[in-house]
């Protein structure tokens, strides 16, 4: 009795190293696990990978560094799928914090793959407003952003002569750990000028985007670290990249945290209705 | 006067926004976009007064000593030393506000923060997950498999025999009630589905446990969060309705008629 | 022997050996039925084009050329084989223009008949939005007429919302354990109406405190708020009667930074103790943080807020939680005003509707999947919204 009333009133903090160390653990050796493809990852890398070489993929940074362990690695697997099919990779963003991270992916993943700045890559910057910035981006993507982050003119870039406006892009993969987001681009750039739209979301709001599955609205879902894992198991599988896989790496720690708390939580209530029926 | 202004400007603004969502004429449009670039440049000058607030409680905890005083001083040396160097040495790649105040500084204490919720995600479970009534208990159960089937440890799990032991003890449940009520045709229904679904589960349906836990997040959770998200809707609506005729006027600061 | 080898050789030639004569092509057919009109519910400057393909192989594309009275005509655009519309956004409003539309084949192209002068012009009003006007004028209707029926005395009945009772105890738990109170009034902007209603809330939670001369903690996170805060305080003081109990750094701005917020509320109420907290409007992934810190301190905690993803953060680790539309009902509750309790009865109605259409939608939409009940998809249609 007095064991399982202990049990409840047990320091958090113990809680907390139990989680911090089997997490730490299959970073430190890893458990092998494996991860498999799932349906939904499956579905945006085989329309990327159809697209014909030289076609333009939009990827729009709308996440922050809190998002980054999430969002970032099934941003460069997607990135280094573009340019292992040839395929020329727009960038742009509706989140102020979107700039930083977006060059770190630009100073990584071009370079891998011999890639130019301004033939294969543009990385266009950050504007207020979200919905002018998509609605004019429809209608002419340099109306919007006369200069890229650079300050470069638009005009300048080779690649920029092949992609005016969004129905240019055969398809836009929206990286968004909330709004503004991926709902934002499907409601101006899909509804008004057809651009396909595909996603990349943190697991939290991955059951908000289901019915955008459903009705055809978004082409394929990356949702949290483990559609991020699956995507960079699709492009290693494929050949396109050996890069190091951290979402894949990262997915064993996430096996043994949801263990974890599944185990606490049996715990917690074996304790409860053990001190409960004693007590009453 | 004071309090007559805005509301006047509240229904004028609150009404031709809504009549601009059903004009799709040139002008409506740029109204529209003309409104959105004033919200946004009030915003801006908006962030002069939080600014101003900010300075202003920690400069008077400061000179008060008060408790934790010193932590003021970092957060105005902070302030103003980043306010300093991007608009001294810019705001680009390779700058110092890039390279050591945003990739070295925010972007790892974000991610620590964001980090933390894994651990509180613990406690609070512990803490505050209990079956205490049948319904808590269900959504522990589904909280189970869905846990077990997001990541690849339980995903390709087969979820047949927990499947079984769930049908047995529901039909446990029900043929219990239904032998203290004296119902025996009930009896003998529940056991006669409890045959024909236990052959079902065993040799039919063999799903995983991470195709069952996307059922469970696509259809019963998603009903729930419709749900809630329609009357947010339509309080949404009342809410704004109420503002632009002026009968909520708490924002204004008190005062309702 | 001689007269049958020849004969035998006179019909080896006129009988030709299959496969040695190719099969005709048929030729490249025009596309058909070609249609231009003014692209409808827009802003201007746009014309529609559709067609039919005409009988005979696909083209490899087709291509669309313009013509402007007065000016040649120019190709303006080309389309792949499987499209048969198309949108010319670059026409100037109430203009002439003719179109024709060319199958391409290699180096063939077979032109349509050329269209009848068209011109684009911008429209009034978008007529695929007419079923959201008919559904706000309904619920509309159904608020006011609640707020005449409230007006004329009738007593509206609201059901108990836990959380909202809780709010007097909760503030007079403070004033008892002489601890502060904490009240985050969201992450969101003043746009968002989860904080205009926190905002309502504070109103009272503010009158509440100046009557019990407890102290009030409002960390704001967006600079536009915490002036309308500040102004909301100030004045539920100056009603209470207790102008001179209003401090104005109670109400501070901290940070638009969402994590840099968390972590400065978080600091705030470890270090203060408060004796309750209130976790009112907008949130995202600090809703946790911020719920799980306050509950190691051991406060009472009311939560509420629309974001159906942190609700279940804020039911698991907070005493009460008003769920969804239970946040903007608060005003009327707290404050029994007959104006607002008739509004929430309009909604209510309002609800009911929707409920009505949702599950006779759904049945429609189930049966139009019938070949006999095609129609019903056509009711269906008419709640979609462009």
């Amino acid at each position: 009795m007095k064991f399982f009333q202990t049990l409840l009133r047990i320091d958090r903090r113990i809680i907390y190293l139990v989680v911090a160390g089997l997490v730490m653990l299959p970073l430190v050796r890893p458990l092998g696990l494996g991860v498999t493809s799932g349906p939904r990852a499956q579905v945006l890398f085989d329309v990327i990978d159809s697209l014909p070489s030289g076609k333009t993929v939009l990827i729009s940074v709308d996440f922050d560094p809190a998002s980054m362990p999430e969002l970032y690695p099934m941003m460069a697997a997607v990135m280094r799928h573009a340019f292992a099919r040839d395929l020329k990779v727009l960038i742009c963003g509706l989140w102020v914090t979107g700039p930083g991270l977006a060059d770190r992916a630009l100073s990584e993943i071009p370079p891998e793959y011999g890639k130019e700045y301004g033939e294969d890559v543009v990385y266009l910057g950050w504007k207020a407003g979200v919905d002018a910035v998509i609605l004019g981006m429809g209608e002419n993507i340099k109306s919007v952003f006369p200069v890229d982050y650079q300050g470069h003119p638009l005009e300048s870039l080779p690649m920029m002569n092949e992609v005016a406006k969004l129905r240019d892009i055969p398809i836009a993969v929206i990286f968004s750990a909330g709004d503004p987001g991926y709902r934002d681009w499907i409601r101006y750039g899909q509804t008004r000028y057809g651009l396909r739209v595909s996603a990349g979301i943190t697991a939290v709001s991955a059951a908000d985007a289901y019915p955008y599955l459903q009705t055809g609205q978004l082409t394929g879902l990356l949702a949290g670290m483990k559609g991020g894992a699956e995507y960079e198991i699709l492009v290693q599988k494929s050949g396109y990249s050996n890069a190091y896989m951290p979402a894949v790496a990262a997915m064993d720690s996430q096996s043994l945290a949801h263990v974890v708390i599944m185990l606490l939580v049996i715990v917690g209530n074996v304790a409860y209705f053990a001190t409960r029926k004693r007590g009453a | 006067m004071k309090r007559n202004i805005p509301l006047v400007v509240c229904l004028v603004m609150g009404v031709s926004m809504m009549v601009q969502f059903f004009v799709p004429h040139p002008v409506s449009v740029a109204y529209y976009e003309l409104t959105t670039r004033w919200f946004r440049i009030v915003a801006a000058f908006a962030l002069v007064l939080g600014t101003g607030s900010l300075i202003m409680y920690h400069s008077d905890k400061i000179q008060r000593k008060r408790q934790g005083w010193f932590y003021s001083v970092v957060t105005i040396l902070a302030f103003v030393a980043t306010a300093v160097i991007g608009l001294g040495w810019g705001i680009k790649r390779g700058t110092i506000l890039q390279d050591v105040i945003f990739s070295n500084i925010l972007v790892p204490l974000n991610a620590s923060m964001f980090a933390i919720l894994a651990f509180y995600m613990a406690s609070a479970a512990y803490r505050a997950f209990r079956a205490r009534t049948k319904e808590a208990s269900l959504l522990l159960i589904a909280a189970f498999v869905v846990m077990l089937g997001m990541v690849p440890l339980g995903a390709n799990l087969p979820f047949r025999l927990p499947a079984l032991v769930l049908l047995t003890v529901g039909v446990a449940v029900g043929i219990y009630l239904a032998v203290r009520n004296q119902n025996w045709r009930g009896v003998l229904v529940l056991g006669l589905l409890w045959v024909l679904l236990g052959l079902a589960v065993r040799f039919l349906f063999a799903p995983r446990f991470g195709a069952v836990a996307e059922q469970v997040l696509s259809y019963p959770n998603m009903a729930a969060k419709r749900a809630i998200v329609l009357g947010v809707a339509l309080g949404a609506v009342a809410t704004s309705l109420k503002v632009i005729l002026g009968i909520e006027r708490g924002w204004l600061g008190g005062g309702k008629s | 022997m001689t007269a049958l080898l020849l004969t035998l050789l006179l019909i080896a030639q006129v009988q030709p050996a299959a496969g040695f004569d190719p099969p005709p092509v048929p030729p490249l057919a025009a596309p058909v039925s070609l249609r231009a009109f003014d692209t409808p519910n827009d802003q201007g400057k746009s014309i529609t084009l559709t067609w039919q393909p005409g009988s005979g192989p696909l083209p490899e594309a087709f291509v669309i050329e313009r013509t402007e009275l007065g000016t040649g005509a120019e190709v303006v655009a080309s389309s792949p084989p499987d499209q048969a519309v198309f949108r010319d956004e670059e026409t100037q409003d109430r203009r002439p223009y003719t179109y024709r539309v060319g199958a391409v084949s290699g180096s063939d192209t077979a032109w349509s008949n050329p269209t009848a002068p068209v011109m684009s012009s911008p429209q009034f009003f978008n007529t695929t939005r007419v079923n959201v006007l008919a559904a706000m004028v309904i619920f509309f209707a159904l608020v006011v007429y609640f707020i005449e029926t409230a007006r004329r005395g009738k007593s509206l009945f609201v059901r108990r919302i836990a959380g909202l009772d809780a709010v007097e105890e909760a503030v007079g738990r403070a004033t008892e354990m002489g601890k502060p109170i904490v009240y985050v009034p969201g992450l969101a902007g003043i746009d968002a109406i989860a904080t205009i209603a926190s905002i309502n809330i504070l109103g009272e939670v503010a009158k509440k405190t100046a009557q019990y001369d407890s102290a009030l903690l409002v960390p704001n996170r967006d600079p536009i708020v915490y002036t309308v805060a500040r102004e909301v305080v100030k004045e539920a003081y100056t009603k209470a009667g207790r102008p001179d109990a209003f401090k104005a750094d109670s109400v501070f701005f901290i940070t638009s930074e969402q994590f840099a917020y968390a972590a400065a509320v978080d600091g705030l109420m470890v270090r203060e103790k408060p004796a309750t907290n209130f976790f009112l409007g907008m949130f995202w992934a600090e809703s946790l943080i911020l719920a799980e810190t306050g509950a190691t301190t051991g406060a009472i905690q009311i939560a509420g807020t629309d974001s159906v993803f942190q609700l279940p953060f804020f039911i698991t680790a907070c005493d009460y939680t008003l769920i969804g539309e239970e946040l903007y009902a608060a005003s009327a509750y707290l404050s029994r005003e007959p104006l607002l309790l008739g509004s929430l009865k309009g909604q209510d109605y309002g609800k009911m509707i929707i409920l009505a259409v949702v599950t006779l939608g759904s049945a429609l939409l189930l049966l139009s999947g019938l070949p006999a009940f095609r129609l019903f998809s056509r009711i269906t249609d008419l709640f979609t919204t462009g």
